[in-house]
């Protein structure tokens, strides 16, 4: 084990860990992308990845800069429409794991990339929902990667573009989702944190290695709640800091250039 | 709504292709995503032009109509997001929403793609299962009107389905890689949201790598993307899409992206110096391709995409 990483690069790999061999994943902009590139060179060789813009399975290259980058189209099995992937895969419900980025996550595991304030005149517009409110909606299981910054997670989302669990734990199914119940787990680089479908609310079920429940609830503004067993994240390997390093993001584009 | 059906030459300049079917308060529908494959174009003519009151229209909204509210010919935009991706969040339009000068009603790509669908259908509306809960159904801008419809599934009570009126731009804007004269179009790499906004659209305007002859079409018709019964315009103009990629040909331009990122972060006068520098004082886009380029750097585009495929 290697003691010589960051707790960005952790998390990443332990995102990572959470798709299994041979699933369908829908892969967002950014840091999902370079999660899942590692675990499809890792112990996810089978997995079959999907991009938004129509690629279906391809072999990533280091490291797509976009969705539209011609980097996540290398050699996939087709480049279909919008409409394939968004449509016919995910709300037919053929995708097992959407994984997302999130600019705010709140204690129902929804995530906010649209405004902070009102909606007509903002405060601070984002980028918008892009195809994360169809992947939170309708994967049958949702992934998110996000550093943990205490402005990131309110106890509200002040606008909900996908929805977590939205307001308790029978949210999602009284809102007529297809997948009332989801498995949401939210990687952070201090925490795993996954919903309590008992209450619809996020717990930290892993905590990353030097970190404590307190350092977490300094980072979070609703109130940090442990699951009934925590148990610490396991360190990288250093074949799999090679392979992150060197084959996933050379340049450290996403790893970042200093600690 | 005879806006080129016929089997006859629609090859013209992009003065013309603007000029005959782009016209103030026109709804726009954008092809491309973020950094793939935007007519930047045809755009360029269509700021020359200064049309202005467009509805713009897409999945993700990127540069042009990033430029075009900068430049205050935009008065809505109805999208999935407005993202340069690892380049940020398109500025000009944040600024502009954020001061209350430009309506935005948000959707998600689904949502977007699923209007279309509609609008190339021949239908007034289409079902889909995704934006239930969340504020793309519960919040929306004063100035729109009805955006959704929940319904009961008829054949099963108690399963809700959305309803999303369809969506028929009066002009969509495309770049293909390659098209003939009458405007059969095949176009490589992704397709995002563009074949049912292009069959949804009143009229279709495209720039094109390379004009090929209709009969490379015609023996392999299985291959065309888009046949010409929807085309109304065909422009030739090869790196069209600079800085946007386009797929087998050329690489996105990462330098020029950034360049125009700081333009719009800073706005102002460095914004009006991009648009002056690149845009009004160029006559044509071969004049704004020799001011970004020179020999080495395309080559060096090209050969990135090469390495990609």
């Amino acid at each position: 084990m290697s003691s010589d990483y960051t707790l960005n690069e952790l998390m990443i790999i332990e995102a990572a860990r959470h798709i299994r061999d041979g699933e369908t994943v829908f892969v967002g902009t950014g840091m999902p992308m370079v999660a899942a590139m590692f675990a499809q060179k890792t112990h996810a060789r089978n997995m079959c990845f999907v991009v938004e813009t129509g690629p279906i399975s391809p072999e990533a290259l280091p490291v797509p800069t976009s969705v539209s980058d011609p980097k996540a189209m290398h050699r996939a099995a087709k480049l279909g429409t919008l409409r394939e992937v968004l449509g016919c895969l995910l709300q037919r419900g053929m995708v097992d794991v959407g994984f997302l980025g999130g600019a705010e996550i709140d204690h129902y595991g929804n995530i906010n990339s649209t405004v902070i304030g009102d909606y007509d005149r903002p405060k601070v517009r984002f980028p918008g929902s892009g195809g994360a409110n169809d992947i939170a909606s309708l994967a049958k299981r949702i992934l998110v990667i996000a550093p943990h910054e205490r402005r990131r997670f309110p106890e509200r989302c002040a606008y909900v573009t996908s929805p977590g669990y939205l307001d308790g734990p029978e949210g999602r199914k009284k809102a007529g989702l297809k997948t009332p119940f989801p498995e949401l787990t939210v990687v952070t680089d201090l925490a795993v944190l996954s919903v309590d479908k008992a209450e619809g609310k996020l717990k930290v079920t892993k905590l990353m290695p030097g970190v404590s429940l307190e350092k977490v609830q300094e980072s979070t503004e609703f109130k940090v709640r442990g699951a009934s067993s925590i148990v610490p994240v396991q360190p990288p390997t250093a074949d799999e800091l090679r392979i992150l390093r060197q084959e996933v993001d050379p340049d450290r584009e996403y790893l970042g250039k200093g600690d | 709504m005879n806006q080129g059906r016929k089997n006859q030459s629609k090859l013209m300049t992009a003065a013309e292709a603007v000029r005959r079917f782009v016209f103030d308060g026109a709804w726009v529908g954008m092809g491309g995503q973020s950094i793939g494959r935007s007519a930047m174009c045809l755009y360029h003519e269509m700021i020359r032009q200064r049309k202005k009151d467009l509805t713009l229209v897409g999945c993700n909204l990127s540069i042009p109509m990033d430029m075009m509210v900068g430049l205050g010919l935009v008065k809505r935009t109805e999208c999935g997001t407005g993202n340069l991706e690892r380049f940020g969040t398109t500025q000009c339009w944040r600024k502009a929403i954020e001061q209350g000068r430009l309506v935005n009603e948000d959707y998600s790509h689904l949502a977007m793609v699923t209007r279309f669908l509609g609008g190339e259908m021949g239908l007034p509306f289409m079902a889909i299962q995704s934006l239930l809960g969340s504020d793309i159904l519960g919040k929306k801008s004063a100035s729109s009107g009805k955006k959704y419809e929940i319904i009961d599934n008829p054949w099963k009570p108690g399963e809700k389905v959305v309803l999303l009126p369809s969506l028929n731009p009066d002009v969509s804007v495309i770049h293909a890689q390659k098209a003939d004269e009458t405007g059969n179009l095949i176009i490589e790499g992704f397709l995002a949201h563009e074949p049912e906004m292009i069959r949804a659209s009143k009229a279709v305007i495209v720039s094109c790598e390379e004009v090929v002859s209709a009969d490379e079409i015609r023996r392999y018709p299985e291959r065309t993307t888009i046949p010409y019964i929807y085309v109304s315009a065909v422009v030739h103009q090869p790196w069209g899409a600079h800085p946007t990629s386009v797929y087998r040909s050329y690489s996105h331009d990462a330098e020029h992206m950034r360049e125009y990122q700081k333009a719009a972060r800073q706005g102002g006068a460095a914004f009006e110096d991009y648009m002056s520098k690149y845009v009004f004082s160029c006559a044509n886009f071969d004049e704004y391709l020799e001011k970004v380029g020179g020999l080495r750097k395309y080559n060096r585009l090209r050969q990135e995409m090469a390495e990609m495929l």
